[in-house]
């Protein structure tokens, strides 16, 4: 029975998520299943309002699950390793744009008559201003809003997270914020709930 | 309208983190007593608090997260940890290959010299290493299976799986990973199905298993007993006859209640010792842990030999560290590393006795 089983049957109080990290680097499945059920949704919804595309989600969410798994042993301990993920997350989005940027690249490049296409992947739904004005952002500016803004991650940590230089992360969050603004309608206030 | 403020600029820069030290106490005095900042911070306030508001997007049903949830631990469980085997093979390849080109050599010699007249089927050859974890899947299940000096993993995502354990081979431990759940075994042969991101049946032939599936309790199950979905069970009340029957055909999940456990006892006293453990375990999930200390001792005692006594002894000590008698923990923690010195439990244990 493992530590985890063992403190399930004996009625204790759930694992930490560092101890559920240190069982992960040691290899243990369960902690990874333990760590899905405790972080998946704020993660999903995440990637889902950073890349508005139902299906790259499931990927991303796949992919960050796993690479938390492999550095599992680097975790820095923090009581709560939700910062953590999202910081994988959106590392793992931006090595995703880098690469749509390089083919689409080499497609403009062929100079074919193929138009880039149209995105056929369902996209999400907005049901709020707020919703539908972070959609109207780019990328890179949304990621960044949203790691600082919903996510609570720090400039330094999302610069380090993006391997942009802070003054990048002041600049986009500045942008983010002005463009959201004038999109919901001024100050922000007047915004509807979704 | 309002007026510009020369600091303006500042109310992002504090939120950011960009404000330090004596610049930080100069600005936060200036947003006191300046309305046009004031209202630049509640205004960012207003903004982070719409972007925070909880929101269903991105969300996906329950069966869909189970399913991503499977593919995730399968994936793990077949990519991730052997990772730094092939490389570690690698070194070992040129010498291996050749060592493997003689054997070949020197068996096919020796077998053109000593043919016999009826080749031996190589299921029966005498020198084959006794498997200590056999499964059997059927021709749809999708499952995968690891292991390492410790534990022995199987994961089941779809399909339905026999298993056989012989702990006398090998002191590993089988953990059998669910869409929903996982199975402890404790040495014995038993069957497990799943479908569509859920468990959907568990029967036990030999020896015992712990049935883990989330958001529920432990469930322990014992040789001849079987596992259903509650929903799948026939919702007629059981009889009295069955609700007395300590070896039920199929049990609702959950733990045992204490009274149908009781009863379960008091008509098998001494007799069925699944029926003493359950009703231990009731005991022990219900709170009275110097009860349940008690409960567990006496079925060590009066069923040494069973598949659940080292589950019992460890129990007991869980039990005497919850009421909070450190020296009878202590007591228990020794009696348990002398009795099974090769347990399951064994580096918990001595973890515990340590203390």
């Amino acid at each position: 029975m493992s530590s985890r089983s063992l403190r399930q049957a004996a009625g204790t109080p759930p694992a930490s998520d560092p101890e559920l990290m240190s069982e992960l680097g040691s290899g243990q499945l369960g902690a990874l299943g333990e760590l899905y059920d405790r972080h998946q949704a704020p993660l999903r919804r995440f990637l889902a309002r950073a890349t508005r595309d139902a299906h790259d989600v499931d990927d991303l969410v796949h992919a960050t699950f796993l690479s938390a798994a492999q550095c599992a042993q680097r975790y820095d301990g923090r009581a709560s390793c939700r910062p953590w993920l999202i910081g994988i997350a959106a590392q793992l989005l931006r090595r995703r744009r880098r690469a749509s940027s390089r083919l689409l690249e080499i497609l403009t490049s062929l100079k074919s008559s193929l138009q880039p296409a149209r995105d056929p992947q369902p996209a999400y739904q907005a049901r709020s201003d707020v919703e539908r004005a972070l959609g109207s952002l780019s990328e890179a500016k949304r990621v960044t809003l949203l790691m600082a803004e919903v996510e609570g991650l720090s400039c330094e940590e999302i610069a380090q997270a993006l391997e942009v230089p802070i003054g990048t992360v002041w600049t986009r969050l500045h942008a983010a914020r002005r463009e959201l603004r004038k999109a919901i309608g001024g100050d922000g206030e007047g915004a509807s709930q979704p | 309208m309002k007026t510009a403020c020369p600091r303006l600029f500042e109310v992002e820069a504090l939120r950011d983190g960009r404000l330090a030290g004596a610049e930080l106490g100069r600005f936060q005095s200036h947003l006191g007593v300046c309305p046009v900042c004031a209202a630049e911070a509640r205004a960012l306030d207003a903004l982070a608090r719409h972007l925070q508001a909880p929101s269903d997007f991105g969300e996906a049903d329950e069966l869909h997260v189970r399913r991503q949830r499977t593919r995730l631990l399968a994936a793990f469980d077949a990519g991730l940890m052997p990772e730094g085997r092939p490389r570690a093979a690698k070194s070992w390849l040129v010498p291996a290959f050749a060592l493997g080109l003689l054997s070949l050599l020197g068996a096919l010699t020796f077998a053109l010299v000593f043919r016999p007249a009826h080749p031996v089927p190589a299921a029966h050859a005498p020198d084959r290493p006794p498997e200590a974890v056999m499964v059997r899947a059927d021709s749809s299940a999708q499952w995968s299976r690891r292991g390492d000096a410790q534990v022995e993993t199987v994961v089941l995502v779809n399909g339905a799986l026999s298993i056989h354990v012989d702990h006398a081979v090998s002191h590993r431990r089988l953990l059998v990973i669910l869409p929903d759940g996982e199975i402890e075994d404790i040495g014995t042969t038993f069957s497990v199905s799943a479908d569509a991101g859920q468990t959907t049946h568990v029967t036990v032939q030999e020896g015992s298993v712990v049935l883990r599936l989330r958001g529920k309790p432990p469930l322990s199950l014992g040789a001849g007993e079987a596992w259903k979905p509650a929903e799948a069970v026939a919702p007629a009340a059981p009889s009295a006859t069955q609700a007395r029957t300590p070896r039920a055909k199929t049990m609702p999940l959950g733990v045992p209640t204490a009274s149908s456990d009781a009863s379960a006892k008091s008509d098998a006293h001494g007799a069925d010792p699944s029926a003493d453990f359950r009703a231990a375990m009731a005991v022990f999930n219900g709170g009275d842990n110097a009860r349940a200390a008690a409960d567990f001792a006496a079925f060590v005692r009066q069923h040494p030999r069973d598949s659940h006594a080292e589950d019992a002894a460890y129990l007991r000590i869980l039990a005497l560290q919850r009421a909070g008698d450190s020296a009878a923990t202590k007591q228990a923690a020794q009696d348990y590393l002398s009795r099974y010195s090769h347990g399951f439990r064994h580096a918990e244990v001595e973890a515990i006795w340590h203390d």
